[in-house]
């Protein structure tokens, strides 16, 4: 239990119901989003650092040439881990993921598969040869919504890498052919419901104060859902969360597209 | 002899003198005394101390403290007052047969309570009396090595923020804070930028002069 | 390991411009996280390390407290894209070792009879790696412990030597590690210079190893002053409003 986020819940979800939010936000606006792209540059193929408010994720790009799947002989793979490291906060632990790290890994992993994202078939070298894409997220500071802040990275990530030379068999690390071909930007979104109230980038004490959240990634369609929490959510509700979605999603994709 | 001038800051093993009296931020290796944490050095004559930056609450006798009980047993309440020891509260302070009433009618798991050390053995654990529950308002952390400041001198600070938000507040020493009543939101930015800016010059006025002008709006 | 097929130091300069005695540039930053007691940021040449600290606190599983005192614990974990040919998420023998030789090197300084039965953990991410990791993580987390008001007796600071084309040179990069002869890590509490780490590998003479360590010991004094500026700045710097 933390204690100190239980001690503000009430107060939270009562400031929600007067239609405040505890940092002077309104319901549709995000904390102040700041992504700095090729942020470890000198060693990955490509990176991001997003903080998002307090929360921050690293998230890293390492290319490397493997089997395709049988089933995609001419497709490149691409694979997405994520690390809740213990430094972010005081309740992870060191050892392999847990539940909270394999969803967040997996709602990433959908929301930039389904899009295509991706585009894999550019990721062909020769018969059972393709480029793999490893997509590493790494939680370094967690004070709410880190599933916007990993998806965020992670497709700004990508934008900024670069798929390492290939001769003889052999990859030439440090020296770049072309950029990663990336065909579009999901974005994820993430409402949570407080107090029948949906509010856009739930911080932590609003996180502990909420029924239900629900996770939206898109581009210019859906592209992957996902339900959290313990509450329910009402067909209205969940089409306001993807009216609001799409409307965030716009101003993020530009700041992700940007600089 | 000293080598440090007053309002200094140090850091951890930074030498401060020879042959002076010190506090327990300061260590002695013969003659020499040396700081061992992170902080502001005060001088006064022959003494030494350090008011430490940041750090965790460690449990004095007599001081206030605001807990949330996490466990009602047999006879007593654990208490998770923000130390990394067991924390309890006898049964006897509510009841007269603590082992036989269902304790949880006086506090239950998640009560917010007021209460004052009663004392520290020797493996830091910390045994509570006094205790008051708080309902409703909010509570807010902050560094507890800042909440000196947070009080002022003879509780000027306190009352200053008392008296021009109209609420009611209720500072435990380790660091958290309790504040209902009266316009809360203002209160609690006023703590956070006492919080944030405890080591400066001039704060007291700082603000009076920030309270008055927010409440004249 | 491989042969030494390119000169590594060419008219008294090495494969970045620097002198045989010069550090890398570093940079420290301290508090940078939000939920930790106290962190630190350390940017040495293209190494990019984040150390958090967290506690005093409850210690789990129970069996390891100590009733005369706390207990430190060190976690150094390599990011998988910190390197070049990506690693393996997870604990690998190596930051095992690492994490192990750290801790102890931090437990030396941490006054750590003031709290009984309690924990302190001491976290290290290498977030980009460049030679001497865990030089850059041990200059860190002596920070981070500061900054989150844990009594010690001293700073610890770290620095690494070693032997590359024959001559002993100060703090490694990474080509100088691959393609050097051999590599000497140390950490010292910085009033005394006493020795906290010490690791080697490589082939040293007895003189060699005396002068790398001298050249270590004289580059952890250098860290100690940036760590020491990076700590009193942090204080100064608290910025006032209205």
């Amino acid at each position: 239990m933390d204690i100190e986020a239980y001690l503000r819940r009430d107060y939270v979800t009562n400031l929600i119901k007067e239609g405040k939010r505890l940092d002077n936000r309104k319901f549709d606006e995000y904390r102040k989003l700041e992504i700095n792209k090729g942020y470890v540059g000198e060693k990955a193929d490509g990176s991001a650092y997003v903080s998002l408010g307090d929360t921050k994720v690293l998230v890293g790009i390492s290319m490397d040439v493997g089997e395709p799947y049988p089933d995609a002989p001419t497709s490149g793979v691409m694979t997405v881990n994520a690390e809740l490291r213990p430094m972010a906060s005081p309740h992870f632990e060191a050892g392999p993921p847990g539940e909270e790290a394999t969803e967040l890994a997996r709602v990433v992993d959908r929301g930039i598969r389904e899009s295509g994202a991706i585009d894999t078939e550019k990721l062909f070298i020769e018969e059972d040869k393709v480029w793999v894409v490893f997509v590493d997220i790494h939680v370094l500071d967690h004070y709410g919504n880190m599933i916007d802040a990993s998806g965020i990275g992670a497709i700004a990530a990508l934008l900024d890498a670069k798929i390492p030379k290939y001769e003889d068999n052999k990859i030439i690390r440090g020296e770049h052919t072309v950029k990663l071909p990336v065909t579009c930007t999901p974005i994820p979104c993430t409402t949570a419901k407080i107090a029948d109230c949906v509010i856009v980038d739930p911080d932590m004490d609003e996180e502990y104060a909420m029924d239900s959240r629900l996770t939206v990634a898109t581009t210019d369609t859906i592209n992957a859902m996902q339900k959290g929490g313990q509450g329910t959510l009402r067909e209205e509700e969940v089409l306001d969360a993807i009216d609001l979605s799409f409307k965030c999603a716009k101003d993020i994709r530009r700041l992700v597209e940007g600089n | 002899m000293l080598h440090i001038k007053d309002r200094e800051i140090v850091i951890p093993g930074q030498l401060m003198g020879d042959n002076i009296r010190h506090d327990i931020n300061c260590f002695h290796e013969k003659d020499k005394v040396y700081s061992s944490v992170h902080g502001m050095v005060r001088v006064e004559d022959n003494y030494v101390k350090i008011i430490p930056s940041t750090g965790w609450y460690m449990p004095k006798e007599g001081d206030l403290i605001i807990g949330v009980i996490t466990e009602v047993l047999t006879g007593w309440w654990a208490v998770d007052i923000r130390v990394p020891n067991i924390c309890s509260l006898r049964g006897e302070e509510m009841t007269r047969d603590p082992l036989n009433v269902d304790l949880s009618q006086y506090f239950n798991v998640g009560d917010v309570i007021s209460a004052k050390i009663l004392e520290v053995d020797e493996v830091n654990a910390c045994h509570l009396t006094r205790p008051w529950k708080l309902e409703g308002g909010i509570t807010v952390n902050v560094n507890p090595k800042r909440v000196p400041r947070v009080v002022g001198k003879k509780r000027s600070m306190l009352n200053i923020i008392k008296e021009k938000t109209g609420s009611k507040i209720i500072v435990g020493q380790n660091g958290w804070i309790w504040v209902k009543e009266g316009k809360t939101e203002l209160a609690i930015r006023t703590i956070r930028k006492i919080e944030k800016e405890a080591q400066t010059h001039g704060l007291t006025d700082r603000i009076t002069e920030m309270l008055e002008r927010e409440v004249g709006k | 390991m491989e042969k030494p097929d390119m000169e590594l130091i060419k008219d008294g300069k090495r494969l970045d411009g620097r002198r045989p005695d010069e550090l890398r540039e570093i940079k420290i930053e301290v508090g940078v996280l939000k939920r930790a007691t106290g962190s630190a940021y350390v940017e040495w040449g293209k190494n990019k390390v984040l150390a958090a600290v967290y506690g005093p606190r409850e210690l789990h599983p129970k069996f390891l407290r100590n009733p005369t005192k706390a207990v430190l614990r060190c976690i150094y974990n390599l990011a998988p894209f910190s390197v070049e040919d990506r690693k393996r998420p997870g604990p690998d023998r190596r930051s095992v070792e690492i994490s192990k030789v750290s801790a102890e090197a931090l437990s030396s300084v941490v006054m750590l009879e003031r709290y009984p039965n309690a924990g302190i953990d001491v976290y290290i991410e290498i977030l980009q790696a460049d030679a001497g990791t865990r030089c850059v993580g041990l200059t860190a987390a002596s920070v981070a412990l500061a900054d989150a008001g844990i009594p010690m007796k001293d700073i610890v600071a770290a620095c690494a030597a070693g032997k590359i084309s024959g001559e002993i040179v100060l703090d490694l990069m990474k080509e100088e590690d691959n393609y050097g002869e051999s590599d000497l890590p140390i950490a010292v509490m910085s009033r005394k210079k006493d020795v906290v780490l010490l690791q080697m590998d490589g082939k040293l003479t007895r003189e060699e190893f005396k002068k790398a360590y001298e050249l270590a010991v004289n580059g952890a004094t250098q860290v100690y002053e940036i760590q020491k500026a990076a700590l009193l700045k942090s204080v100064n710097d608290v910025k006032i409003e209205g």
